[in-house]
């Protein structure tokens, strides 16, 4: 408690803390090594692979070229440097196209976009930060309060991509600032109390629970802080309710100030996706445009006595501020609550390395998280070069390092190793990724598609089983049914089997895989499995798989070089080794 | 009430998304499987299913049963804000007394109160199928169920160990409800440990006794059983291999489905891999078992459309009828799901309120009762069908909703329901229906209310009707049990 209780002294500590700005310095060196293999060069391909199976969407040849040429640390520069790709303006793009025609349009649009960002996007650790972020920062279209905002939608995934390197009270802020989580988790328009309603609780919870801090105060390494042997809360129900009274008085960014309509606004796709305005007293005082358009706990009830929030940690946010100050101070306080380095880098390691880091692990991140002036980008280089990253444990029974990769990542990576051709853009402007929403049912997720704001898979679930009798975590392995086992199998043939390259009657709503530098070596079985090897398992393929998929294809004698290829391609992507990611 | 029924909502729940499980686990690590062997029931008779009906986000259940007679009708609607209108009072959320034919199709009468001062009460206007099954004595009303580690008052609350932990958190009172227990970190659920206890009744050693239609969820997760879980829409073949695997010949899907067995038939050190092998062998495995006989049964009765719980309930009712056909099993039990009901705002108008969504409740679970008639899957005596949901909602209105609150009403549904009746007693401190004065002794200020009823209570009342009825057993699966007066409501 000493820890906690100092970091919460006082206000005026936390505007301090608070960190700003980018990190020039750090982030601009780029090709120091000019031609020479970098010093820190990966040992060889199947090490770059492994590093970009767990940096990107999946390696890809060039990819391998270009990080062996610079080695770990520059290549990650150069992706921190690296400017965002946006959806945005290509589903806007898309959707007025598709509306001028009188087509309809629905979050295909955006998901589109999304995969194909994911397949061919330059900055891929940008884009698998804010994969990854969109997983802890959860919105989604399955809410009916944003499932019709689609080009909104993309611009918050965006925001999350220019945000992927920031600091983390960058990120907090213009999360709660944007109208998408402000609809999502009802936010928007949320009121001051009355004397018959008090606002909605629902961002002031989950933004803690959920985003930043969590529910029980831990150390740096992540292990809960025990008070007499007992977890000890962040917050309880009245830290809810007062919290709440900071989070009101949010309406869309173009709601007319002169005269002032809190219900007005959302004229346009910028002003759905731009900052919420905030309604508080200090606009419109009681004297002049009446108290229905003061919406932000000011004044308390009613123009009564002004009302101070105690938040978490027992800190008090003072009254008569103006609403851009209490949610500032708000989010100050949640920003450098000792909770976050620990609570969202365990997330963020689990997303891209392994679903059990060591402590020691957390805390070595979570350090780097909490130094001054740190931001995201620092984070997620602590996590790619930390040496439990690097160099994975020897693999033996009882094994729990690394994680089931997600069902789309499984795809993007084959995509990616297969040098996977993109349609021509149709007659609206827009690249067909797949055939509509179907690979987001199969899989059990999809970009912005969670079915709750606790994402496709929770970061504590346990399987039954080994994960559950030795208190192991396998967030992944929630998504993975009898049912998702098959669904997620038949989309994969749909993308292997029934879209590549040469085959006759392509299909024209998806990619087409390139088979050629498997077919090159048809007569090889022994040769076509190496290069699957290489390609999609880094070269950890165990000699059990080898010879499995060896006679597979010595059996597979009456088949066309193609139907080998993409059946070693199609069986593998079903493989528990291809599964999983060490 | 608008009935616009988006699909897309649940579009992803075809597959069965799950949710829930996590929170705060990693304590004790020693209290995570406490798991006394269960003694095997190997003699059960006939056959019998619980169908659990997860109203995910927290229902808000006051305004599923709410009282009739205007003295308490008042103090309910002052609470919620009064009764909601769109134009005069868009910040109420009470519903209004049923008037002039509404009455006969919304108003239910308290079986087990005889006094008419207090024992009339009007059903949410789109239940008007369940209401009529509970004037046909086939559903009752478990009132103020909560997650508690003992009955407790306003006074108690303060002190932590008397009350479960992380209330109002949506993943952790999730947990509770399904673990029937207040011991927030383990693995398994109260159904699984049923599971464990009747699975040796059955004749199909295969079939998992505990099914899912809506994916992951810790209920039905056991010492030993692992639940099978299954997509609303049945069992589909698996592309380029064999359906049903294996088989003959050399054709290149032969091969593929060769290679395929033979990779998930090996050993993996990496327990990922491993667990991957496991689900997809039992995918196999199942397809097997099921497919034919899944795709040859029909039921009589229609469903709705765009109705997620509604596809979830038909594919229940379907699995019923086969492994009762094909004597499968003499004991199973299904957990279904519908998602949306955490209405921060929005509760009484606009796309999926709460009226949307009591309205998919109620077309559903009726269609599954005919369903379940003779004639069709003729087991309505053997199913009880049940709900639960983490938490109920702050009586008070936020402008447009209500928020994260405590205690709430369940219901029970099939022919051994004793129905037509309000079960408001667990023999504790609390009980009636509670009284909705905002901060009354038995609620705080938004009006959460204290449970008079804990869900070990609730849920052994099932479990017994189950046949686990050994109080080893019950001692086991319910660990807080003991501290409560009675272990069965005697609703079923």
């Amino acid at each position: 408690m000493t820890r906690f209780s100092n970091a919460c002294g006082a206000l005026a500590v936390f505007a301090s803390m608070v960190c700003t700005g980018a990190h020039a310095a750090t982030h601009d060196r780029l090709f120091a090594y000019g031609f020479d293999p970098a010093p820190d060069a990966p040992a060889d391909a199947n090490e770059a692979s492994r590093f970009l199976t767990q940096a990107t969407f999946g390696p890809t040849t060039a990819d391998v070229a270009r990080l062996t040429a610079l080695g770990y640390d520059a290549w990650i520069e150069e992706q921190l440097a690296r400017a965002p790709t946006l959806g945005a303006p290509a589903v806007e793009q898309v959707v007025n196209a598709r509306t001028a025609a009188a087509q309809s349009v629905s979050q295909s649009q955006r998901i589109q976009r999304w995969y194909w960002q994911a397949a061919y996007a330059p900055d891929q650790l940008r884009q698998r930060m804010a994969w990854a972020l969109s997983q802890i920062f959860v919105i989604s279209d399955q809410s009916s309060a944003i499932g019709n905002y689609i080009v909104p939608m993309a611009g918050y995934y965006d925001m999350l991509a220019k945000d992927a390197f920031a600091s983390y009270r960058t990120l907090l802020g213009d999360v709660t600032w944007h109208p998408m989580m402000g609809r999502y988790l009802s936010s928007f328009r949320n009121q001051k109390p009355s004397a018959t309603t008090s606002p909605d609780e629902n961002y002031a919870r989950e933004v803690m629970q959920l985003f930043s801090i969590g529910l029980v105060l831990r150390d740096m390494d992540f292990s809960p802080i025990l008070s007499n042997g007992v977890e000890i809360p962040t917050y309880d129900q009245t830290t809810i309710t007062h919290t709440a009274k900071v989070f009101t008085g949010f309406t869309w960014s173009d709601a007319p100030l002169n005269p002032p309509n809190f219900y007005g606004g959302g004229l346009t796709f910028a002003a759905q996706y731009a900052p919420m305005e905030c309604f508080g007293t200090e606009h419109f005082p009681a004297s002049g445009s009446g108290s229905n358009n003061m919406r932000h706990d000011i004044t308390g009830d009613d123009g009564t006595t002004a009302t101070p929030k105690t938040v978490v940690g027992g800190v008090t946010i003072p009254p008569n501020q103006t609403c851009a100050q209490d949610v500032g101070d708000e989010l100050d306080i949640l920003a450098a609550h000792p909770n976050v380095p620990p609570f969202v880098s365990r997330q963020l390691i689990q997303r891209f390395v392994t679903s059990n880091p060591s402590p020691q692990y957390i805390e070595r991140v979570a350090q780097v998280f909490d130094a001054p002036g740190a931001n995201l980008g620092d984070v997620i280089k602590a996590i790619l070069m930390d040496d439990e990253a690097r160099h994975p444990p020897a693999l033996a029974s009882g094994d729990h390092y690394g994680k089931l990769r997600e069902p789309i990542l499984r795809l993007t990576a084959v995509w990616r190793a297969f040098n996977a051709q993109a349609q021509a853009p149709d007659a609206y402007g827009e690249v067909k990724m797949s055939a509509g929403n179907g690979q987001t049912s199969s899989f059990g997720q999809g970009p912005l598609e969670s079915p709750t704001v606790f994402n496709f898979y929770e970061p504590d679930y346990q399987q039954p089983g080994p994960f559950a009798d030795n208190d192991r975590y396998s967030p992944e392995l929630q998504i993975l049914s009898e049912a998702s086992a098959y669904s997620t199998g038949n989309s994969y043939y749909n993308f292997s089997a029934k879209a590549y390259v040469g085959m006759s009657n392509p299909p024209t709503d998806r990619p087409l895989i390139d088979l050629s530098s498997l077919t090159a070596n048809a007569t090889s079985p022994a040769a076509m499995v190496a290069t699957i090897d290489k390609s999609l398992l880094y070269g950890t393929m165990s000699a059990n798989m080898k010879a499995t998929l060896t006679g597979m294809l010595a059996n597979l004698n009456g088949a066309s070089a193609s139907e080998k290829a993409w059946s070693a391609i199609y069986v593998t992507m079903l493989s528990p080794e291809f599964a999983t990611q060490r | 009430m608008s009935h616009s029924r988006n699909s897309r909502r649940d579009f992803l729940r075809t597959l069965a998304l799950a949710a829930c499980s996590g929170g705060t686990a990693a304590m004790f690590p020693q209290l995570r499987m406490m798991g006394t062997a269960l003694a095997n029931t190997r003699s059960l008779p006939g056959y019998k299913a619980l169908v659990c009906v997860y109203l995910a986000g927290g229902n808000d259940s006051w305004n599923l049963l709410v009282p009739f007679d205007t003295a308490r009708h008042d103090v309910y609607a002052d609470a919620r804000g009064g009764v909601y209108n769109a134009q005069s009072n868009p910040d109420g959320l009470a519903l209004g007394i049923p008037a002039g034919t509404d009455v006969a199709l919304q108003k239910i009468v308290d079986g087990n109160d005889s006094s008419s001062a207090t024992n009339q009460y009007f059903l949410h206007p789109e239940l008007d199928d369940l209401a009529a099954l509970y004037r046909a004595n086939k559903l009752a009303f478990a009132v103020n169920v909560g997650t508690l580690v003992k009955p407790i008052v306003k006074a108690d609350y303060s002190t932590p160990a008397n009350r479960p932990p992380q209330l109002y958190s949506h993943s952790d009172q999730e947990n509770l409800w399904h673990q029937g227990t207040s011991v927030t970190n383990r693995v398994v659920g109260w159904g699984g440990r049923c599971g464990d206890v009747v699975h040796a009744s059955n004749p199909n050693q295969d079939l998992s006794t505990c099914i899912s239609i809506s994916g992951a969820n810790r209920f039905e997760v056991g010492l030993s059983t692992v639940p099978y879980r299954m997509s609303s829409s049945g069992l589909s073949s698996l592309n380029g291999m064999c359906n049903p695997t294996p088989c003959s010949g050399v054709s290149a899907t032969s091969v593929r489905d060769n290679a395929l067995n033979t990779l998930l038939a090996d050993t993996y050190a990496n327990d990922f891999a491993g667990e991957y092998t496991k689900v997809f062998g039992r995918s196999r495995d199942l397809y097997n078992l099921l497919k034919t006989g899944l795709d040859g049964t029909t039921l009589v009765q229609p469903f709705p459309a765009n109705n997620s719980l509604a596809s979830q309930l038909q594919m229940v009712a379907k699995m019923i009828k086969l492994s009762k056909a094909q004597n499968y099993a003499a004991r199973q039990i299904y957990y279904v799901r519908l998602g949306g009901f955490d209405l921060h705002s929005g509760l009484m108008s606009g796309n999926n309120d709460h009226g949307d969504l009591l309205k998919l409740v109620n077309d559903a679970i009726s269609s599954f009762w005919l369903a379940l008639a003779p004639g069709d899957v003729d087991a309505q005596n053997e199913v009880t069908l049940f709900t639960a949901s983490e938490f109920a909602r702050t009586l008070q209105s936020n402008g447009s909703g209500s928020d994260h609150a405590w205690g709430g009403v369940q219901f029970a549904l099939g022919g051994a329901v004793n129905g037509g009746k309000l079960y408001t007693n667990g023999g504790g401190p609390i009980s009636g229906f509670p009284d909705q004065h905002l901060d009354a002794p038995n609620n705080f200020s938004r009006g959460q209310m204290i449970p008079g009823i804990g869900v070990d209570q609730y849920a052994a009342t099932l479990a017994q009707w189950l046949g686990v009825t050994s109080p080893t057993d019950l001692a086991a699966i319910f660990p807080n049990l003991a501290n409560f007066a009675t272990g069965n409501l005697g609703f079923v």
